[in-house]
């Protein structure tokens, strides 16, 4: 199956070659744990390579066919623009990534961040412990090449609580190119962690951020986790999440996709025990582009609950791609799951696919589903219109309705505006990138 | 001075003709009822004189304080003065009910060149008006008709046209869902709103509004014609005799 795999995907060699080259120089080469843990995710990846329509969980997205010109490795060096804070949040950490590189890293108290750019012999314990477990394996094979492939990121542990701004900026590349970047998060017992990650870019060349995300939560930890997506209309966007919740650990998760030509967020959790908890809101407005979502929730153990609503507005020829496998294992009984996928066609050309799934081992569970795909709802435009809004107000006022129980209730008024501000402007596009 | 001119109006739906020739005139201050059996019509004439998309004026005008209406946009038709209230209003959940207010007012005072009012004079402007009509402060912070009764979604309505203080108000099947005591109090809401610079269209298929709501006329609706008109007796005429032989008569 590999070997029909591989000649299948001609462009999985891409990242092989990188490896075969390049794997003596890369971050920590020569430590033994990471060495190995490399090699196994490159064997991992080499299983699909590069994903297109044939791999079952890449069928609505070919990111092979996207990915086919050769693309260099992006290097530190270009000069960042940093945004404000994007998330008007003034408090906490602050990692800065320009062009999947680490660029600058502003401490807070309660959180130790390891540059894993400089990963070596004196890389805490902790950081061995855990890096490259998640998120690396052939059911992520974009997660297992950005281990295998890792030239930059950052390690974090929270001991108690903290909030961290996580920034990828991406400035315009003088050259297609490609960044693999990892980020591990550790939220020790009992702590808490509200997680601010954007994504902004701009230029007009082809850039491939791909990006594997690790968070350890371990018993009665607090992970918020807020994402905003708005890369560079030319960018390929790919992140891997793999999360792995203890006991009465809870995972709350906002993620919003408002930019790139192709984005694909690829999530596994791991609910690992009793009342361990995840909720995932997903927004996306591709106005031109592809948004996709694609989650996997692992009810492990029993008494594990999880939530999952997603929400696109797709104008233009844009597509949202939504997917949500929910995995209810043998013995994890009283397992509670929801999902409910709604989508809203803005144009003659818009298209969203939803895909929920079951699978469920245990007795005694309860998991539910819904779908919801269609244009906005014209008894409601023409109430809005007849009590004397215009046409235009009363759509947006309808799509901000839409998706407002999305977006409310994670992270605080801030996060929630500054939300709203990139998300008025990817729709307020939709009207120029109509047919 | 005619608030209303209906002249020989024609109206097609998904190709078919509804209306075939509708002729009526409300002046200033007056109160007509059109009442119509199921399919008359009724629904196809409100939302014609509001201007939904679909409804096609084929032939004939509808005249608004002279002004020929039929290439307004309903928001036009709003901002100008005109008033629809819903037979089934729309339940729009993530708009609170006071934001929607403060929008539609501040939309239409715009587009008459008026200032705008803020947040806190739309509420007291809202709650002068939704005493009388027993709406609490809490149904206002709720969800646009989600989840509210029948009767407190016209209340609702009732207080939107008390708010926005149209010229005319076409006031489609208000009384359909509404228990007795509901309907007490949407009429009344209705009658304190009767002003000599005012008109009211009252859409209904029973006569037991129009107990409440006395009109000055009454124009009987059937196959998409006015086949009789009166005073407020024909109202109970009809419900005594029935649709079939008030039209044959």
């Amino acid at each position: 199956m590999t070997a029909l795999a591989l000649k299948l995907n001609p462009s999985a060699d891409l990242f092989q070659e990188d490896f075969a080259a390049n794997s003596g120089d890369l971050p920590g080469a020569g430590l033994a744990w990471l060495d190995e843990r490399r090699e196994k995710a490159m064997d991992a990846y080499v299983m699909t390579g590069v994903p297109n329509r044939r791999v079952e969980a890449w069928k609505f997205t070919d990111l092979a066919s996207e990915l086919e010109d050769r693309l260099e490795s992006t290097a530190a060096g270009s000069a960042p623009y940093i945004d404000e804070k994007v998330f008007g949040v003034a408090e906490g950490a602050r990692v800065v990534l320009v062009n999947g590189i680490l660029w600058d890293v502003t401490q807070a108290e309660g959180l130790e961040i390891v540059d894993l750019g400089k990963i070596d012999a004196k890389t805490p314990d902790w950081v061995c412990a855990n890096l490259g477990l998640l998120a690396s394996g052939p059911d992520q094979p974009m997660g297992a090449a950005s281990l295998a492939l890792m030239r930059s990121g950052v390690a974090v542990r929270v001991k108690a609580s903290g909030v961290l701004n996580l920034d990828f900026v991406n400035p315009p590349l003088a050259r297609d190119a490609v960044s693999h970047t990892r980020i591990l998060i550790v939220v020790e017992q009992g702590a808490s962690l509200k997680l601010l990650q954007s994504h902004s870019g701009a230029g007009t060349h082809q850039s491939f951020a791909n990006i594997g995300i690790e968070f350890v939560l371990k018993a009665g930890a607090q992970l918020e986790h807020v994402v905003l997506q708005a890369e560079a209309a030319t960018a390929i966007h790919v992140a891997s999440i793999g999360a792995v919740v203890a006991r009465d650990a809870q995972y709350r998760a906002l993620y919003a996709a408002t930019g790139a030509r192709l984005s694909r967020l690829d999530v596994n959790i791991h609910l690992d025990g009793p009342g361990a908890h995840a909720s995932i809101n997903n927004v996306a407005v591709p106005g031109y582009g592809i948004a996709d979502t694609t989650t996997v929730m692992d009810h492990a153990k029993p008494h594990t609950t999880s939530r999952q609503l997603f929400k696109s507005v797709v104008g233009g020829r844009g597509r949202s791609v939504s997917q949500g496998r929910v995995l209810v294992r043998e013995g994890a009984v009283k397992s509670d799951s929801h999902q409910l996928f709604k989508a809203l066609l803005m144009s003659p050309r818009a298209e969203a696919d939803a895909k929920p799934e079951l699978e469920i081992f245990a007795d005694d569970v309860v998991c539910g589903h819904g779908t919801a795909i269609g244009a906005l709802d014209e008894d409601a435009l023409f109430y809005l219109r007849a009590r004397g809004i215009p046409e235009a107000e009363a759509r947006g006022l309808l799509v901000r309705a839409f998706l407002e129980d999305a977006i409310s209730g994670i992270a605080g008024e801030a996060v929630h505006d500054a939300l709203w501000r990139k998300l008025d402007v990817a729709l307020a596009a939709f009207d120029g990138a109509e047919t | 001075m005619s608030m209303l001119e209906i002249d020989d109006l024609h109206v097609v739906v998904d190709g078919k003709e509804i209306l075939k020739g509708i002729t009526l005139s409300i002046p200033a201050g007056e109160v007509h009822a059109v009442m119509g059996p199921n399919g008359s019509g009724k629904a196809t004439l409100s939302y014609t004189l509001a201007g939904r998309a679909g409804y096609e004026v084929t032939r004939g005008r509808i005249l608004y304080r002279g002004e020929d209406l039929t290439a307004l946009k309903p928001e036009e038709r709003a901002a100008k003065g005109m008033f629809l209230a819903l037979q089934y209003p729309v339940e729009i959940p993530g708009v609170v009910t006071l934001n929607f207010l403060k929008t539609a007012l501040n939309a239409q005072r715009r587009a008459r060149g008026e200032p705008e009012v803020d947040a806190l004079r739309t509420l007291k402007l809202v709650r002068e008006k939704a005493t009388a009509l027993k709406i609490g402060e809490d149904m206002l912070k709720r969800p646009l008709n989600a989840g509210f009764s029948g009767g407190e979604k016209k209340r609702l309505e009732i207080l939107q046209m008390a708010l926005f203080e149209p010229k005319l108000a076409i006031l489609d099947e208000t009384d359909s869902g509404l228990d007795i005591d509901a309907l007490k109090l949407v009429a009344d809401g209705v009658n304190m709103l009767r002003a000599p610079d005012r008109a009211m269209l009252v859409i209904t298929h029973y006569q037991r509004l129009l107990s409440h709501i006395v009109p000055d006329r009454v124009h009987v609706l059937a196959k998409g014609r006015i086949v009789k008109s009166g005073g407020a007796d024909l109202a109970l005429e009809l419900e005594q005799r029935g649709y079939e032989q008030v039209a044959a008569a």
